[in-house]
C-alpha cells in the first residue's frame, strides 16, 4: 500500500453529498474551517493599521477556497493570523477561526478555535491537520541542512513510529509528487533553483496528509508547466484524500480552474465571493472586473492593457466610504461617503460589497457588471484594454 | 516594433556556456557530476528593444542573466558590450556594473532586511558616484518611477514592513536609480500582484522606448512575454530551443516544448480542454541527442542519439527540433513501424 493512503479512514466522499453518517447523532459540520468576524491589526495606538477587517468565511471539507487580491490586500495576513503564524506587531483584534478535524476512528470531529489555542494545541495541529506553504518559502529552508533532513524532522516529530527507511521512502514519494527526482534529497537548498525549492516546500506541507492545506502563492514563482503539474497533482490528491485547501494567488485565471469558490479581497476586506465560474463569467464588483482585465491574453492582437488604475490605498489613510472609490471607474457620490457592506445577491448565494448592487438602489448596474462576461467579451468591447 | 534591428547590438552573448560540478549523491565515493546549466547560448540585446527569455525552473535563465551581468563567470564563450569583446577571465569594473543592472527574482532574498528602504536605494547611488546632497531626491524619484507613491511613505520603512509586491518594486527602483543602459530583469514580476504587474510591464516598455534601454526580460509567464517582448526566446535545459519575433512564437509554437508551455497556461476560456502535460517522473534531461526527448510526445529514434539542428521556419523564427527536417519524416516512419511490431523504441 502506498504510504500516501490513510490506513485509518476510507477516502472521503464529498461531505455534502453524504451528510449524515449512521454512527452520528448529529450530522457533522461540513465545514473544516469557520472564520468569523476576523480582524487583524498591525501595531498599536496611532501607528495602528487594520490589515484584515471583519472577514467571514467558511470552508467545506475537501473544497478549495481561492483568495485573490492585489499586493497588500491582506491575504497573507489573514492566513498567517488564522494559523497563528502572525508575528508582532501583528495582533488578532477580534474573531474566531474554528478548525474541525475528523477523528481518526471516523466518529465525529474535534474542534479547535485556533485564535484561542495554546502553543501545545498549535503544535499538535500544525503539519498534522493544517499545513501552510508560506509566500517567502524560497527562504524557508534551512541553508545548512540537506533536503532529506527537512523531511526527517517533520516525519520524526509527528510520525514517531516510522523507520529510517520508511521516512526515506516517504520523502522520495513526496518529492516525486511535486516533480522532483530522488537525488534532490541529498542537495542543499542553494543547489536547487527557486522553483525546485518551492516544490520541496509543497511536498513538506503534504507530508502528514493534513485536513487543510493553506498555500500562499505557492506556484507564483514557478513555471507554468510545473504549475500545471502541481495543480493537477493537488487536484488528484484532494480527490483521493479529501483535504481542503485555501489557495492564495493573484492569478485569477488559475483560481478559476482550481477553486470551488473565490473570495476577492481589497484593503483588508472581502469585496466579493462567488463560485469560481460565476466570478469569472459574471463579476459583480468593479475591482473583480479590473483584476480579470489585468492579464495579458494568450490570444488576439497585442494591445496595451491598463489594468486597474492607481495603486492600493494606504491602510493608514483609507478613503472615506468605499475603499475602492479612489480607483473605481463606476464611483458614485454615495460611494465617497458610505462604506458598502457585503450583501448576498438574491439570485444566488454569491456576495458583493458595492453600492451598485444594493437591492432597490437607484443606480443602474453597468452592463459589464450585470451580464455574463464570456458572452459580452466575445465582442471584445469589455476589456479595459485600449487600442494602441 | 521592428523585426530587424537597425543599430548594432548593445550587449551580445556569443556561445555562452556554464557548467557546475556537484558531488553526486550516494553510491560512488567521490563521484562528480557536471550540470550544463547554460550551453552554447547566443543572443543579442538592442537599445530600445525587449528580448524575453521563457523557460521552466532550472532551465538556466538565471545563470544566463548572471553571466550577462558578469556575476557568474562563463565556462566558455564571450560577451560583446558596446563593441568590446569580454572574455570570461576579464575583470568586471564598476562601470559595467552600473551600465548593466540585474533585477532579481526573489525580493525577500535580494533586499537586506536590516536597513530601511532608503539605504538600499542610496547605497548604489553613492557607490556609482552620486553626491550626498542628491541621493535623497534620486531615491525618492526612483520609488515614484515604480509607483511607490508618495515615496516618503516608504523610504524609512524596513523591508519586513512591506508586502512582497511592494518590496519587488523597491528592487526594480534600485536597479533603475543608477540609470543603466541594459536592464536584466530576472522574473521581475513573478511575485507581484496583477495590477502592479501590468504597471511594471508597461513601465519597462516605456523605459525601453523613452530611454532606449536594452531589456532582457526573463519570465515563465509566456503571456507576459508575448505582451512585452520584441523577440521571445524559449530555453530548455540550458539550451535555446525556439526563438521568434513578435507574437508569432506564442501564436504558432513550433517546438514541442513551446507547445507544452503554451498549453499549460491557465486559460479560463479553455477550461474544458484536456490538459496534457509531461509526466514529471521523466524529468531527467537527456545528455545525448535532444534534451527534451525523455518528455517529448513526438520523440523519435534520431532524437535520442543526435542533437537536433536549428531550423529556420520563417524569417527569424528558429526551432531546434528534428520534426522540422526531412530526415524526421523517414525516422517517423521507422518509429511507427517499430511501435507496431512492439519493438523497443
Ligand atoms: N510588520 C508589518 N508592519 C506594518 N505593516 C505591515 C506589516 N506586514 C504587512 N504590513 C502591511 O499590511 C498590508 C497587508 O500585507 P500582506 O503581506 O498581507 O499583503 P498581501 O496581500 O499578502 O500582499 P503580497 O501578495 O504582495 O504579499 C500591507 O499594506 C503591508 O504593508
Ligand atoms: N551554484 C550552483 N551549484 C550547482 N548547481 C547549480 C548552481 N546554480 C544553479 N545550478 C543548477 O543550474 C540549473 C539552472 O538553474 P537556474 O539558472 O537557477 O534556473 P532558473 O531557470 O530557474 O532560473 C539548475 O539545474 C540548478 O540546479
Ligand atoms: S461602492 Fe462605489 S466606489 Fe465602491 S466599488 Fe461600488 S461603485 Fe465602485
Ligand atoms: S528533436 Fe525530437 S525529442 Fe526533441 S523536441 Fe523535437 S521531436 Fe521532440
Ligand atoms: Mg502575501
Ligand atoms: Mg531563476
Amino acid at each position: 500500500m502506498s504510504a500516501l493512503e490513510r490506513s485509518d479512514e476510507s477516502p472521503q466522499v464529498d461531505a455534502l453529498a453524504a451528510p449524515v453518517g449512521p454512527a452520528e447523532k448529529e450530522a457533522p459540520s461540513p465545514f473544516v474551517l469557520d472564520v468569523h468576524d476576523f480582524s487583524v491589526d498591525y501595531g498599536v495606538g496611532t501607528q495602528m493599521v487594520t490589515a484584515v477587517r471583519d472577514v467571514n468565511f467558511s470552508l467545506q471539507r475537501s473544497k478549495v477556497l481561492g483568495v485573490a487580491g492585489e499586493s497588500g490586500s491582506g491575504k497573507s495576513t489573514l492566513v498567517y493570523a488564522i494559523t497563528r503564524l502572525l508575528r508582532a506587531p501583528g495582533v488578532i483584534r477580534s474573531g474566531s477561526a474554528i478548525l474541525r478535524v475528523a477523528l481518526p476512528d471516523g466518529h465525529g470531529v474535534e474542534e479547535f478555535d485556533l485564535v484561542q489555542a495554546d502553543e501545545r494545541t498549535l503544535r499538535r495541529v500544525r503539519w498534522s491537520h493544517v499545513s501552510v506553504v508560506l509566500q517567502s518559502a524560497l527562504n524557508a529552508l534551512n541553508p545548512v541542512l540537506r533536503i532529506r533532513r527537512e523531511f526527517d524532522e517533520v516525519l520524526k516529530t509527528h510520525r514517531a513510529s516510522m523507520t529510517k527507511t520508511q521516512r526515506r521512502e516517504r520523502s522520495v514519494e513526496l518529492l516525486r509528487m511535486v516533480g522532483l527526482s530522488e537525488d534532490r534529497l541529498d542537495r542543499f537548498p542553494h543547489e536547487l533553483s527557486g522553483g525546485q525549492r518551492q516544490r520541496v516546500m509543497i511536498a513538506l506541507a503534504l507530508a502528514l496528509d493534513p485536513d487543510l492545506v493553506i498555500m500562499d502563492e505557492p506556484t507564483t514563482a514557478l513555471d507554468v508547466v510545473t504549475q500545471r503539474e502541481i495543480i493537477n497533482e493537488l487536484n488528484d490528491l484532494r480527490s483521493r484524500f479529501g483535504f481542503a485547501m485555501i489557495f492564495i494567488t493573484h492569478d485569477l485565471s488559475l483560481l478559476v480552474e482550481l477553486a470551488d469558490d473565490i473570495v476577492v479581497m481589497y484593503a483588508g476586506a472581502i469585496v466579493e465571493r462567488a463560485s469560481a465560474l460565476e466570478l469569472y463569467d459574471a463579476p459583480r464588483h468593479p475591482y473583480t472586473l479590473g483584476l480579470l482585465n489585468s492579464f495579458p491574453p494568450l490570444h488576439g492582437a497585442r494591445q496595451e492593457l491598463t489594468g486597474i488604475p492607481g495603486s492600493p490605498p494606504d491602510l493608514a489613510q483609507l478613503p472615506a466610504g468605499c475603499s475602492f472609490s479612489t480607483r473605481c471607474p463606476f464611483v458614485m457620490e454615495r460611494c465617497r461617503r458610505e462604506s458598502p457592506t457585503l450583501i448576498s445577491l438574491d439570485d444566488d448565494h454569491r456576495q458583493v460589497a458595492c453600492w451598485l448592487h444594493e437591492p432597490g438602489a437607484s443606480a443602474t448596474v453597468p452592463v459589464e457588471l450585470s451580464q455574463r462576461r464570456r458572452a459580452a467579451t466575445s465582442d471584445s468591447d469589455l476589456a479595459t484594454a485600449e487600442s494602441k | 516594433m521592428s523585426d530587424v534591428a537597425t543599430s548594432p547590438a548593445l550587449l551580445s552573448a556569443r556561445s555562452l556556456s556554464r557548467d557546475f560540478t556537484t558531488r553526486a549523491a550516494g553510491r560512488f565515493w567521490n563521484a562528480k557530476r557536471v550540470t550544463h546549466a547554460v550551453e552554447d547560448v547566443s543572443l543579442d540585446l538592442y537599445q530600445g528593444r525587449v528580448t524575453a527569455i521563457v523557460g521552466e525552473s532550472g532551465s538556466g535563465k538565471s545563470v544566463l542573466a548572471r553571466m550577462l551581468a558578469r556575476i557568474v563567470t562563463p565556462t566558455s564563450g564571450q560577451l560583446v558590450f558596446d563593441g568590446t569583446t569580454i572574455e570570461p577571465h576579464h575583470k568586471r569594473g564598476l562601470d559595467y556594473a552600473a551600465q548593466v543592472q540585474l533585477v532579481l527574482q526573489d525580493p525577500f532574498a535580494s533586499i537586506n532586511p536590516i536597513h530601511p528602504i532608503r539605504h538600499c536605494l542610496e547605497r548604489p547611488l553613492l557607490i556609482h558616484g552620486a553626491t550626498k546632497d542628491d541621493v535623497a531626491a534620486l531615491a525618492g524619484a526612483a520609488l515614484t518611477r515604480v509607483a511607490l507613491d508618495p515615496p516618503e511613505r516608504f523610504l524609512d520603512r524596513y523591508p519586513h514592513e512591506l508586502s512582497g509586491g511592494q518590496l519587488q518594486r523597491v528592487s526594480i527602483a534600485r536597479a533603475l536609480c543608477v540609470r543603466p543602459k541594459v536592464l536584466l530583469a530576472d522574473e521581475p514580476i513573478s511575485m507581484l500582484d496583477v495590477s502592479v504587474r501590468l504597471g511594471i510591464l508597461n513601465l519597462l516598455k516605456g523605459l525601453c522606448v523613452s530611454e532606449q534601454l536594452a531589456i532582457l526580460y526573463i519570465t515563465h509567464d509566456i503571456a507576459s512575454a508575448r505582451y512585452l517582448a520584441d523577440e521571445v526566446i524559449v530555453m530548455y535545459a540550458g539550451q535555446i530551443v525556439e526563438r521568434s519575433f513578435g507574437t508569432s512564437l506564442v501564436d504558432e509554437p513550433a517546438h514541442p516544448y513551446t507547445q507544452l508551455l503554451v498549453a499549460s497556461v491557465p486559460d479560463p476560456e479553455a477550461l474544458d480542454e484536456a490538459r496534457v502535460v509531461g509526466q514529471h517522473e521523466k524529468l531527467e534531461v537527456a545528455t545525448v541527442g535532444c534534451r527534451f526527448a525523455p518528455r517529448c510526445p513526438h520523440a523519435m529514434e534520431v532524437c535520442r542519439t543526435t542533437s537536433p539542428p536549428n531550423v529556420e521556419l520563417a524569417p527569424g523564427h528558429v526551432s531546434r527540433c528534428w520534426l522540422h527536417t526531412r530526415e524526421a519524416h523517414a525516422s517517423l516512419r521507422v518509429n511507427a513501424r517499430r511501435v507496431d511490431e512492439g519493438g523497443d523504441i
